[in-house]
């Protein structure tokens, strides 16, 4: 109930501290830039089926769904066939398609502003941003920027510190783990889940 | 009231220090980072349940007549007096992770929105530039234990609080227990305790959940199972808020605060 309780104080702090931001021109941040710019723009001039579509494209243009359902499902998805794995991550896809244009249809003027990017060892960029809201705290969105071999690709979101990969394979594994360790019953759950109403 | 936390202080550092080995010996699960441990599932999801039965009856609905209706200074105000409250118990846990000078500028706070800011209603620290700050024992314990921080010992569901764990349980006991305000209000008598102990909790609840209805109501839709995937965003959450804190504690950052600070005077 608690579970961001701190995140709005530690902002605050947060965003004193922070050093100063560097020039964030590099092709990682411009990636974020644009897909941010691509989301605004889709929010100002499209909405219900229509947004949820363009969000859909943003989503396979900018993201590498592959890596994420494969990173979710962690060791579970050396076990699932070709076939469920198309099936799994078309669900993915729709899901969080459905997710994302429920979270934007709330739009009201916030910015996305890249504060920096730092280089890990292992080739990915952390790009570090703030989303400037209207009213109240600005969030901390971190995200994580790979060449996956089709040129560069996020790889992962984090919202205050939370990771989008990391939340759904603890969620789907305890699914998993709880549905007698089969790789099925999450992937009809999930098609039933993107199949429901708004 | 300041000598109040400085006589606290040897006690708690202590406990501290005992805490942080502690957590260090018993808190490592062998499931490593990424899932928390979690070893008593069964009964967190019975308490998990009755949390959510009364949070859907009783919580959650006054949460959201108070976001819809309560205007926004008035949320704000509130916000902020329990905030004022909660200052001195992060004092004592920047001292105690030794930041005296961001102690310092906590206790400056506090005085400062305690009588200019009206009890605590209006952050006016926060206006002219002393930024606030929120640290509990949890934090405390994570900062000095040598441990990853997604690693804060089993992972516990408390009635009522939800999300916690070994580390952030202890924590909040003994941020209860050093508070000022609660040895003030039990030094009175026991009644006056209770109504402020009661009553801050009451307030605090209501003011936490109507601030986390769109991110938990989100949560709880994107996931097939709501208290995993709630329990990692929980360890992830804390362990990015201790994690930033032991990378920016280090003698660069202390300096750059001190120059903030100098700033400002």
């Amino acid at each position: 109930m608690f579970a961001s309780r701190r995140a709005f104080l530690c902002l605050a702090a947060a965003a004193a501290v922070a050093p100063p931001a560097e020039a964030a021109d590099g092709p990682a941040a411009q990636l974020i830039e644009k897909a941010a710019a691509d989301v605004i723009e889709l929010i100002k001039t499209t909405k219900g089926a229509e947004l949820e579509a363009g969000i859909r494209g943003v989503l396979l243009k900018y993201f590498d769904i592959p890596y994420m359902g494969q990173a979710a499902l962690a060791t579970h998805w050396n076990a699932t066939s070709p076939e469920q794995r198309e099936r799994f991550l078309k669900a993915v896809i729709s899901s969080e398609a459905r997710a994302y244009t429920e979270r934007f249809s709330k739009y009201g003027g916030q910015t996305l502003v890249v504060a920096r990017v730092s280089q890990r060892p292992n080739g990915v960029s952390v790009v570090d941003s703030k989303l400037n809201q209207t009213n109240g705290q600005p969030i901390t969105i971190q995200w994580e920027v790979r060449d996956t071999g089709q040129g560069l690709r996020i790889t992962d979101v984090k919202i205050e510190g939370v990771s989008m990969v990391m939340t759904h394979r603890s969620d789907f594994n305890s699914y998993i783990s709880s549905h007698g360790g089969k790789v099925e019953p999450l992937i009809d759950e999930l098609e039933a889940k993107s199949r429901q109403p708004q | 009231m300041v000598e109040g936390f400085f006589k606290h202080m040897a006690i708690i550092r202590q406990s501290a220090l005992a805490l942080a080995a502690a957590a260090a010996l018993t808190g490592c699960g062998d499931t490593g980072v990424n899932e928390p441990w979690d070893p008593l599932e069964g009964p967190n999801r019975f308490v998990f349940s009755i949390n959510r039965a009364v949070d859907t009856i009783a919580v959650r609905p006054v949460a959201v007549l108070y976001r819809d209706w309560m205007p926004a200074p008035g949320q704000r105000g509130l916000h902020n007096v329990l905030e004022n409250l909660g200052e001195p118990v992060t004092a004592i846990n920047e001292v105690v992770q030794g930041s005296p000078g961001r102690a310092a500028t906590t206790v400056g706070r506090f005085l400062i929105n305690s009588t200019i800011g009206v009890a605590g209603i209006f952050d006016v620290a926060s206006r002219i530039g002393l930024s606030k700050t929120k640290e509990g024992m949890g934090d405390t314990i994570g900062y000095y234990a040598g441990v990853e921080p997604e690693n804060g010992g089993f992972y516990m569901v408390l009635p009522v609080i939800g999300p916690s764990n070994a580390r952030d349980g202890v924590g909040l006991a003994i941020d209860a227990a050093v508070d000022p305000f609660s040895i003030i209000t039990f030094g009175i008598s026991n009644t006056a305790g209770w109504i402020y102990a009661g009553t801050r909790f009451g307030t605090t609840l209501l003011d936490r959940r109507s601030r986390t209805l769109f991110a938990l109501d989100d949560l709880e839709k994107n996931s097939v199972d709501y208290y995993a995937a709630l329990k990692s965003a929980y360890t992830q959450q804390r362990a990015d808020f201790i994690r930033q804190k032991r990378d920016k504690t280090g003698p660069r950052a202390e300096l750059e605060q001190r120059d903030k600070v100098a700033l400002v005077r």
